[in-house]
C-alpha cells in the first residue's frame, strides 16, 4: 500500500518535471509534423529532383546523372509545350475570375440579410466536397448526350432547333471540343476555389473597422469610391494571400483534368501535373515525368515569395 | 438663429430607447458638449445628427434645412471619430483630401490649396507625406480634424476626440481644441463622458441620461444649479452629497461641506454633526468620508478640502461641519427634481 503510494507520487513528480521542460516538450510535440513533412513531402520531392537530372526509367532504375538532358528533351515535345501553355492559361484565367467573383460574393455575404447563414453554408459546399467527387458530378453535368445543361438550353429554345442561338445540333459536346473543354476545366477550377477565396475575403472585409466605413460615409464617398479606395485597398494583403492559396491549389491539381477530360481531346487539355503522370507513371519515363512535374517549381517558389512579401508590405495598421 | 434644431428626436433599438424625445437648439458658433455616462445615448444622438443612424421619430434641421432623411454626404457636417478613423493606407495629404475628392467639384489645384490651408491651421504641414501609422496620437487627432475642416462644414461633430490621448496630452489638446474652435467660430458638438472636458470646454453642456436630456446650460449653471439629482451627482468628483429630510433631499457639494472652524460667512451656516470614518489624502486636497448623524439612511457624505488646512480630523470622532445656507439645494425625494428652498 505504502509502496504504490510512493510510486504514484514519484510518477506525478516525474510528470511535473517533464511538463516544465519546454525545451524538450516543444521538439517532442513538433516531431510528428516534421516526420510527416519529411516523409511525405521532403523525400518524394528530393527523389523527384534526383530523377529529373537522371536517366531513370521504369525499366532501368539505376540513377545516372544526365544533366539538363530531360528538360531539353521535354521542351521538344508538343505535348509538353501544350501542357505548359494550358497550365499557365488555365491558372491565370481562373485566378482572375476567382478574384473578381470572390470579391463580389464576399461583399454580398458581408451584408446583413435573412438566411445569410444558410447562404454561407451553401457557398462553402464546393470547397467541402472532395475534388474527384465534385469533378465526377461535373462529368455528368457535361455529358455529351445526357447533359442537364444541354437539356435546359433546349428547353429554353437556345439549342437544338433551327435558328437557335447556340446552334441546331442537339448537344454542345462540352468535353469533345477543345475550346469548350478548356472552358469547362477553368469553370470547375473557379467553382472549386471560389468558396475559399470568398470566405477569406469576407473575413478581410469584416475586419475593416466600422468607424472607417462611417467616416467614408460622412466624408461623402459614394459606394464605388468606398469600394475601390477604401475597402479593396484595405483587404489587399488578405486578397493576395487568398490568391496565393488559390493559385497553389489550382496549379498543383491534377484531379480535375484527369477525371474530366484525361487530357483530351487528343492532348489539347493536358496540364503539367497530368502530363507528368502520363509520361512518368503510365509510360514509364520516370526522369522526364519528374522533369515535367518540377518544371514550374522555380516559378511557383518565386511567385510565393513575391506574394508573401507584397502582403507584408501592404499590411496596414 | 439656431444652426441645428433637433425636435422630439428618438431612436429605439428593439425595446431599448437609446434616445428618447430629445429637443435641442444650438446657435451659430457655439461649442455644445453632450455629457453623460456610457450608454446614455449621447453617441447615438450624434450619429443621428451625422446621418449614420436613422431616427425612429423626430426631426433634425441644419442651417434651416430639414436633413432628417438625408444621407451623411448630403449634410453640411463633418465628424471626428473617437478612433480618428484615418484611412490607414493613405498619406496624411490624401486623408485630408478625401472629402474634397469625394465631393467631386474641386480641381487638383483647389484640393492642394485647401489641404494646405487646413494643414497650416493645425500645424501639420510637415506630416503631409506620412502614413497614419507613423503619427503620434496627438498628430492623428490633428489630421482627423484637418480632414473634418477641409470641407468647411456648418457643423463639426466630435465623438470623444480626446479619450485616445494620454492624460498629460489631453490637457493641452483641450486647450488647443477650444482655441481652434473659437478662432474658426464653427458650430461644434462635442460628445464626452468626461465632465472635466465638458466643464472646461463647453459654452453650454447638455447632460444626458437614459436617452433623455436632463439639463442644458452653461457649465456654471449645470454645476451650481443642477436641475435634478442625476445631474447633481454626475457632475463633480465626487458628486453632490444628499441627505434625506422628510419628503425632500438636501444636497450640497463636497467642497462646500467643511469644518465649522474654517467655514466662511459664519452668520448663515447650516451645521451638521459629522462622524468621520476615513480620511483620504490626495496630495493637494483631502477627502473626508463619514456619516451625518441623525440622517436616517446613514448615507456616506464626503467633504473635500485643502490638505493644508490646520483642522485635525481623526476617523471615529464626530465633528461639527457646516454648509452655507445659500449653497444648499433641495430635490424632491420621489422625482429627484430640484425644488425651491425649503425651511429647515
Amino acid at each position: 500500500m505504502e509502496e504504490t503510494a510512493t510510486i504514484k507520487k514519484n510518477w506525478t513528480a516525474g510528470l511535473r518535471f517533464w511538463s516544465d521542460r519546454e525545451e524538450l516538450l516543444g521538439p517532442l510535440f513538433l516531431f510528428p509534423a516534421i516526420l510527416y513533412i519529411v516523409a511525405l513531402v521532403g523525400i518524394p520531392f528530393m527523389i523527384a529532383l534526383a530523377y529529373s537530372f537522371s536517366d531513370v526509367t521504369v525499366g532501368n532504375t539505376s540513377l545516372d546523372f544526365a544533366g539538363l538532358q530531360n528538360f531539353q528533351a521535354i521542351l521538344k515535345t508538343p505535348q509538353f509545350i501544350t501542357s505548359l501553355g494550358n497550365t499557365i492559361v488555365f491558372t491565370i484565367v481562373s485566378q482572375i475570375i476567382i478574384i473578381v467573383l470572390a470579391n463580389i460574393l464576399a461583399l454580398i455575404l458581408s451584408e446583413d440579410f435573412r438566411g445569410k447563414w444558410f447562404a454561407r453554408f451553401l457557398i462553402m459546399l464546393p470547397w467541402a466536397t472532395p475534388i474527384a467527387l465534385g469533378t465526377i458530378g461535373w462529368l455528368w453535368l457535361l455529358d455529351s448526350k445526357f447533359s442537364p445543361i444541354d437539356w435546359t438550353l433546349r428547353y429554353l429554345h437556345l439549342l437544338g432547333e433551327p435558328g437557335a442561338l447556340l446552334g441546331a445540333q442537339k448537344n454542345l459536346f462540352y468535353l469533345g471540343r477543345v475550346e469548350l473543354a478548356k472552358a469547362s476545366i477553368m469553370a470547375i477550377y473557379v467553382w472549386r476555389m471560389l468558396p475559399l477565396a470568398a470566405v477569406i475575403l469576407m473575413a478581410g472585409l469584416t475586419s475593416i473597422p466600422q468607424d472607417i466605413l462611417d467616416q467614408a460615409d460622412v466624408d461623402g464617398a459614394s459606394f464605388w469610391r468606398t469600394l475601390f479606395q477604401i475597402k479593396l485597398p484595405l483587404i489587399l494583403p488578405i486578397m493576395s494571400i487568398a490568391l496565393l492559396f488559390s493559385l497553389i491549389f489550382t496549379i498543383g491539381d491534377m484531379a480535375v483534368v484527369y477525371v474530366l477530360t484525361r487530357g483530351g481531346p487528343v492532348y489539347y487539355t493536358q496540364i503539367l501535373p497530368t502530363w507528368a503522370y502520363y509520361k512518368g507513371i503510365e509510360s514509364g519515363a520516370l526522369a522526364e515525368g519528374a522533369a515535367t512535374a518540377l518544371f514550374l517549381f522555380p516559378v511557383l517558389l518565386a511567385v510565393a515569395i513575391m506574394v508573401l512579401r507584397f502582403s507584408r508590405r501592404t499590411e496596414v495598421t | 438663429m439656431a444652426v441645428i434644431e433637433i425636435k422630439n428626436l428618438s431612436k429605439h433599438f428593439d425595446k431599448v430607447k437609446a434616445v428618447d424625445g430629445v429637443d435641442l437648439a444650438i446657435p451659430e458658433g457655439e461649442l455644445l458638449v453632450i455629457l453623460g455616462p456610457s450608454g446614455c445615448g449621447k453617441t447615438t444622438l450624434m450619429r443621428m445628427i451625422a446621418g449614420l443612424e436613422k431616427p425612429t421619430s423626430g426631426t433634425i434641421s441644419i442651417g434651416g434645412l430639414n436633413v432628417t432623411d438625408l444621407p451623411p454626404r448630403a449634410r453640411p457636417i463633418a465628424m471626428v471619430f473617437q478612433s480618428y478613423a484615418l484611412y490607414p493606407h493613405m498619406t496624411v495629404f490624401n486623408n485630408i483630401a478625401f472629402p474634397l475628392k469625394a465631393h467631386g467639384n474641386f480641381s487638383r489645384q483647389e484640393i492642394r490649396e485647401k489641404v494646405e490651408w487646413a494643414a497650416g491651421i493645425l500645424g501639420i504641414e510637415v506630416l503631409l507625406d506620412r502614413k497614419p501609422r507613423q503619427l503620434s496620437g496627438g498628430e492623428r487627432q490633428r489630421v482627423a480634424l484637418g480632414r473634418a475642416l477641409v470641407k468647411e462644414p456648418k457643423v463639426l461633430l466630435l465623438d470623444e476626440p480626446l479619450s485616445n490621448l494620454d492624460a498629460k496630452l489631453r490637457a493641452s489638446a483641450r486647450d488647443e481644441l477650444q482655441r481652434f474652435q473659437r478662432r474658426l467660430g464653427i458650430t461644434t458638438i462635442f460628445v464626452t463622458h468626461d465632465q472635466i472636458e465638458a466643464l472646461g470646454m463647453g459654452d453650454r453642456i447638455a447632460v444626458m441620461s437614459h436617452g433623455k436630456v436632463m439639463q442644458v446650460g452653461t457649465p456654471q449653471d449645470v454645476y451650481h444649479n443642477s436641475a435634478n439629482t442625476f445631474v447633481a451627482s454626475f457632475l463633480g468628483s465626487p458628486g453632490m452629497n444628499f441627505i434625506h429630510r422628510g419628503n425632500y433631499l438636501l444636497g450640497f457639494r463636497p467642497e462646500q461641506f467643511v469644518p465649522q472652524e474654517i467655514a466662511e460667512n459664519r452668520d448663515d451656516l447650516q451645521l451638521f454633526p459629522f462622524a468621520v470614518t476615513r480620511v483620504e489624502y490626495l496630495g493637494a486636497e483631502q477627502q473626508v468620508y463619514g456619516v451625518v448623524e441623525g440622517s436616517n439612511e446613514g448615507r456616506t457624505v464626503i467633504s473635500s478640502m485643502s490638505s493644508e488646512t490646520n483642522v485635525k480630523l481623526e476617523p471615529g470622532e464626530t465633528y461639527t461641519f457646516a454648509v452655507q445656507k445659500q449653497q444648499l439645494r433641495f430635490f424632491d425625494y420621489e422625482t429627484g427634481v430640484c425644488i425651491e428652498t425649503q425651511p429647515l
